[in-house]
């Protein structure tokens, strides 16, 4: 820690930052950076220290920005609150980043005050938001949640969009369909308001192949295969009685309080606490339980008792997954050795063992519940990372589309024609953006002309072959043509098989410019 | 090492703070960010903020730094105006002193004497300033510069009701200076709903006071989401999650604990001994069944939060779940005692003896129920008010968490600006007769004890020749309009009483115009009672259109004086110095709560006027220097203020503006919507000349090696033996 010691200078102060040379040097930099990340012909990007150890190979704003050492304060502005972002909305990252960095770079060439800029620009954004939360946006399409290829679609962009994971078309093609199976299982069967979601529980299985991830109802838990062979051996019966401790069963003493305990000689107080174990295992018993799990340690004593007595139990589940089992059975996590009350106890429908590459798996299966197990596969560690992201920002966006049914056209089209409708506008009716507060016709055209194309140049970085872009100057649509190959997505726009969600385009539209316009105003 | 303390040092020293500040200064401002070597990022339109965050080397500096923050801890407000006035208040000092340093070198005096006889002249100065701080300023603010004051209160003729409006235009001027352009009018907007939300009727000063030192719990900031989705909710949110969450609806009553419920074995400085495994398994079972006990004893109080101050351990968080009673633990004992201080209620104390404990103290609430902030849980309470406060939370959001602090800063600092401006300020200062044409008769008392509301009321009467006789309206009208400004401003019967009979001499042919001043002494209960002063500015401006002499409402002007219970012994001294001096007279007034004048360098612009006519009417030299400096030192920040300004509506042309209406006595137009408090800038003024007066007085900087040590024997002596 003694390299972080710096003497104690005097403060040091530099006007104007964003102008200098240097800020927009390393400006361009991370632009160039992230831009090359973009899309889903984006190029990868391998992260290391030098020192040795792990290497990540990804193309995600999330990773890339946690790790990079950004010095410049202003980029660190930019940087954090773009993480600040993702952490909200999962998606989009990049797209912000860019945008805003195009943003910067250009409004500097024009010339303006700051204070017109920002204000400009806010007038500018809340037209776009108003533009693409109203009716007659022509980029925008309603998700209605009975028709699943619009759904998948959205899904299987988003995994696209993200090459690090190393998936195959028809890999995406099956991790797309699990986690909207994933997703749709979270949503409780009866509608009542609120509605709580439940939860998808990703687990890992690296080194196997991506086609054998699948998607179960309930609770996988993972045991060795000694304990499984135990398991096995107790008789069946269905549906299960469940007891669920968050207490420790090892008999430790805990909490004698602030003074001291003095135990007198002769006084064996392990004895005690395993007669009380064993009590309670009697009482477990004599209830007719015949699961109990431990978030903490067993005694083995008290396990030894409670399988010669078939009973299963298993011990160290964990906090992670003391949530969901609570919610799959219907148990309440006790937190007390003595006696316990009978509504404390809940049920499974059936349990049984599953063996998925080299783990095995004690898995509950409930009645009827909204948690569900994503078993995951990759090849390798790295890999395995960036898809487990990705199918947690699948989620999320799911989740999001509850409460905003749109999507958004994908592939670059809603940027293109988001500038082509700026463009029309401000040479049309500038009084629609534009506001009293004094700015003049030409100060606007010159803002709309530095945001328009700054959308189009983060539309053109999905581009990253050498291919050409075209652009219908008309309706603002949006091709790349790849290489030799033209592979022309026409179609009005809408056989372009991705979608985006619209609420991270508006809200992060939102984000970059707070942070933007506090670089603005520095 | 030690360095000659100079007013050029200290001037080269401001002048580096303040090329800093003044790029914040006014709403073109621009924001100032600071790292440290750590990574963090400080975004700021706060000039304390800036000035605290600056690593400063010089003494000098630190000293400056020092009284602007503690100027802010009592203000809120005023860190960019402060460092830009005391460097305009140096800058002239010097010229001053530049051209009397030319005069000196002619006589050739030797250095060392010509420096000590500069500490002297600074000695003076520094003098003079205090003088000026304490008896003149007071002086001029309440006899000149009163009568431009605003009121942000629309006051009846019984109560004062604070204008909604006049707030908005408050604090959209206060937040131009605090934050970025594009959020300035969200954040005001914000602030301006959370006062009259937290607000009753009856609510006072100690709402002031529990915002003040419970903001931070009253805030809850978001990092991530656009500052627009920032909002303000109903009732508490606690920087915590629920351990036990239960859904209950209907009568929700809360319990308080700062303990753990659970009992243990033993107790601090106590011991427990345990004879045998039996003892030891039936006491676990007692402390198990006295939990219990406690949590069904709670139920049946229909307790269905229990709020605790401490981590409640595994066996009361499961008997709490069974009772159904929601648990929330480790709060902060700032939470604790913010929420003690609405509702009312004192914590719960189990006690060791009885199994049965006593719960006297419980209180309804509303609802309770977790609250989800980008993906966190938070508790959201209503709670039921027993106070003035209404409880209600703001949301901060925000793309990076110093944005989010920005506004969180902005509004704290608005809020003590505004707990500043309610209150009644008093001023106190001596009154000298220095219009050389006053020829004073002797003073009418006149004392109308047979009123028993009031226990003295005395009315002083100074008649003053008036010196222009160009009145060429017709008296009825005068007196009608005269009565009609009166019985505006008349707030009580015995002002009435007291005015009527002084008004007949006004309306003698010979024109003498009387100044009425009234001291009035109210007993404590009664509310002090506010003038109007937009009424009465109303009022002068139609009298002029009818009069067209505008004196007469200067003279007509009646002071006010309202003293409470505490000071009433003081006043028969007071009234004899009158009567013995005739020539000065100790006067108090106040700056009544809420006053106001519109923003863009009024304030600055009218005291720099009249305190130049108050110059020009002074005697000693002394006071007439620092009039001068400190007249022209305000419109430093006017200046600044309207540099991106262009044409009509720069500087010069403003000012000059300014001057003319001030000399034909028309009402002064501002061209920025906004006002600003008027205590603000008192304080402001009062600080800076302080601030001024440290560093004059200062005549040697020593460097030493360690901290400077406070006075204890031992040390200094062991320093002597090495």
């Amino acid at each position: 820690m003694l390299s972080r010691l710096e003497a104690k200078k005097p403060s040091l102060c530099y006007s104007e930052p964003l102008t200098t040379e240097k800020v927009r040097a390393t400006l361009s930099v991370l632009k160039g950076i992230l831009t090359s990340c973009y899309g889903p012909s984006g190029r990868l990007k391998q992260l290391h220290n030098g020192m040795g150890g792990a290497v990540c190979t990804t193309s995600q704003s999330a990773v890339l920005l946690r790790n990079l050492s950004v010095t410049h304060p202003i980029l660190k502005i930019l940087t954090t609150s773009v993480q600040n972002h993702v952490s909200c909305f999962s998606d989009c990252g990049l797209f912000t980043a860019i945008l805003c960095c195009n943003l910067i770079e250009n409004v500097q060439k024009t010339d303006l005050t700051v204070t017109t800029t920002i204000k400009l620009n806010t007038h500018l954004l809340n037209f776009c938001t108003n533009y693409l939360r109203s009716e007659v946006c022509g980029c925008r399409i309603p998700v209605d949640f009975s028709n699943t290829p619009i759904l998948l679609c959205l899904v299987r962009s988003i995994l696209t969009s993200k090459p690090a994971c190393m998936l195959t078309r028809k890999e995406i093609d099956h991790i797309s369909v699990l986690i909207l199976r994933a997703f749709l299982l979270t949503i409780p069967e009866n509608t009542e308001d609120p509605i709580i979601l439940g939860k998808s529980i990703i687990v890992p299985l690296k080194g196997q192949r991506v086609t054998d991830s699948t998607v179960l109802p309930g609770v996988l838990i993972e045991v060795s295969e000694v304990q499984l062979m135990k398991i096995l051996l107790v008789r069946k019966s269905s549906p299960l009685k469940v007891v669920l401790f968050s207490t420790s069963l090892s008999g430790d003493f805990s909490d004698p309080g602030e003074g001291n305990v003095v135990v007198s000689d002769g006084v064996f107080l392990e004895n005690a606490v395993l007669d009380q174990l064993i009590n309670l295992g009697r009482q477990l018993v004599s209830d007719r339980v015949e699961l109990v799990l431990c978030q903490k340690v067993i005694h083995p004593s008290l396990k030894q008792f409670l399988t010669t007595h078939q009973v299963i139990a298993i011990d160290r589940v964990g906090v992670m997954l003391m949530e969901p089992l609570s919610k799959v059975t219907g148990a309440q996590p006790i937190g007390s050795l003595g006696s316990i009350s009978p509504g404390s106890y809940g049920s499974v429908k059936d349990w049984c063992s599953a063996k998925f590459g080299c783990k095995h798996f004690f898995h509950l299966i409930p009645n009827e519940a909204t948690v569900s197990s994503l078993l995951l596969c990759n090849r390798s560690d790295t890999a395995w990372d960036e898809l487990k992201l990705t199918c947690q920002t699948a989620l999320h966006v799911l989740q999001l589309i509850i409460k905003e049914p749109w999507v958004l056209l994908g592939g670059g089209c809603t940027e293109t024609h988001l500038a082509a409708y700026i463009r029309h506008k401000t040479y049309e009716e500038p009084g629609s953006i534009l506001q009293d507060d004094g700015c003049t016709q030409a100060e606007l055209q010159l803002i709309a002309e530095a945001f328009c194309s700054a959308l189009e140049s983060l539309a053109g970085s999905l581009e990253h072959d050498g291919g050409e872009i075209l652009i219908d100057m008309k309706y603002g649509h949006f091709w790349s043509i790849q290489g030799r190959v033209a592979i022309l997505l026409t179609n009005q726009g809408l056989s372009k098989a991705s979608y985006q969600h619209p609420t991270r385009n508006c809200k992060n539209c939102k984000s970059e410019f707070g942070s933007r316009s506090s670089l603005l105003g520095t | 090492m030690a360095v000659a303390g100079s007013v050029k040092m200290a001037l080269q020293v401001a002048e580096v703070l303040e090329a800093i500040v003044s790029r914040c200064v006014g709403p073109e401002g621009r924001q100032v960010l600071c790292t440290k070597p750590t990574g963090e990022v400080l975004l700021s339109r706060d000039g304390g903020r800036v000035l605290e965050a600056l690593h400063l080397d010089h003494p000098i500096a630190r000293i400056i730094v020092a009284c602007v923050s503690s100027h802010l801890r009592k203000t809120g407000d005023g860190a960019k105006t402060f460092i830009i006035f005391l460097c305009h208040l140096l800058r002239g000092l010097l010229a001053i002193t530049e051209k009397e340093k030319d005069s000196l070198t002619l006589e050739n005096i030797q250095t060392f004497e010509r420096r000590w006889k500069n500490c002297c002249q600074w000695k003076c100065i520094s003098q003079a300033l205090v003088t000026f701080q304490t008896q003149i300023l007071d002086y001029i603010i309440d006899e000149y510069l009163s009568r431009h004051f605003l009121s942000i209160f629309s006051s009846s003729a019984k109560e004062r009701t604070l204008c909604r409006s006049s707030l908005e235009l408050l604090l959209e001027a206060y937040f131009c200076g605090r934050v970025g352009r594009n959020n300035r009018k969200l954040i005001s907007q914000l602030m301006c709903d959370y006062f009259f939300k937290c607000m009753t009727s009856e609510s006072g000063m100690e709402v002031f006071e529990l915002v003040d030192n419970c903001f931070v719990e009253l805030n809850v900031s978001v990092t991530g989401l656009p500052v627009s989705d920032s909002r303000i909710i109903d009732g508490l949110v606690l920087h915590r999650d629920f351990s036990v969450y239960c859904p209950a609806d209907g009568d929700i009553r809360v319990a308080i604990v700062r303990e753990i419920i659970q009992p243990v074995f033993s107790t601090y400085r106590s011991e427990f001994v345990l004879n045998s495994e039996t003892q030891f398994q039936t006491s676990q079972i007692w402390i198990m069944e006295r939990t219990k006990s406690i949590m069904k004893h709670l139920l049946s109080q229909n307790v269905k939060l229990l709020l605790s101050s401490v981590k409640q351990p595994d066996l009361v968080i499961y008997y709490a779940r069974l009772s159904g009673i929601s648990v929330v633990d480790c709060l902060s004992s700032e939470e604790i005692s913010l929420i003690q201080r609405i509702i009312g209620l004192s914590p719960f104390v189990l006690s060791q003896a009885s199994l049965q404990c006593e719960i006297s103290d419980t209180a309804s609430v509303k609802f309770c129920k977790p609250f989800i902030l980008r993906s966190k849980t938070y508790v959201h309470l209503g709670l039921i008010s027993t106070c003035t406060f209404i409880p209600h939370c703001i949301i901060l959001c925000g793309p990076v968490q110093g944005l989010v602090e920005q506004h969180e800063n902005a509004l704290y600092g608005a809020f003590k600006m505004l707990q500043q401006l309610f209150k009644d300020f008093d001023l106190n200062y001596i009154k000298k007769a220095n219009n050389q044409n006053d020829t004073l008769s002797p003073p009418i008392y006149k004392n109308s004890g047979k009123n028993n509301q009031l226990p003295k009321s005395y009315t002083h009467s100074i008649q003053r020749p008036y010196q222009d006789t160009d009145i060429k309206n017709n008296d009825e009208l005068e007196e009608t309009q005269y009565l009609k400004v009166h019985s505006n401003l008349v707030v009580s019967n015995v002002e009435l009483e007291t005015y009527i009979p002084c008004s007949p001499p006004k309306m003698i042919p010979t024109d003498a115009v009387q100044t009425d001043e009234t001291w009035r002494c109210l007993p404590l209960e009664n509310n002090r009672v506010i003038d109007d002063y937009e009424l009465l500015i109303e009022s002068n401006s139609a009298s002029n259109s009818i009069t067209e002499n505008t004196r007469i409402e200067i003279s007509y002007e009646n002071f006010q004086v309202i003293d409470i219970a505490e000071k009433r012994s003081m006043l028969p001294v007071k009234y004899k110095s009158v009567d013995t001096y005739k020539s000065q007279s100790f006067c108090s007034s106040s700056i009544p709560a809420g006053c106001v004048l519109p923003v863009g360098g009024s304030f600055e612009i009218l005291l720099h006027y009249y305190l130049l006519n108050y110059a020009k009417k002074c005697q000693q030299l002394d006071e007439i220097i620092v009039s001068k400096l400190i007249a022209n030192a305000l419109l430093g920040i006017p200046k600044i203020l309207y540099k991106p300004k262009k044409g009509n509506h720069s500087f010069p042309q403003i000012y000059l503006r300014a001057l003319h209406t001030l000399q034909t006595n028309q009402p002064m137009v501002s061209s920025w919507a906004g006002l600003e408090s008027v205590i603000g800038k008192y304080y402001l003024l009062t600080s800076v000349l302080q601030c001024l007066t440290k560093i004059l007085t200062i005549d040697l900087v020593i460097n030493i090696k360690r901290q400077p040590q406070k006075n204890s024997d031992q040390d200094s002596e062991d320093e002597l033996q090495h």
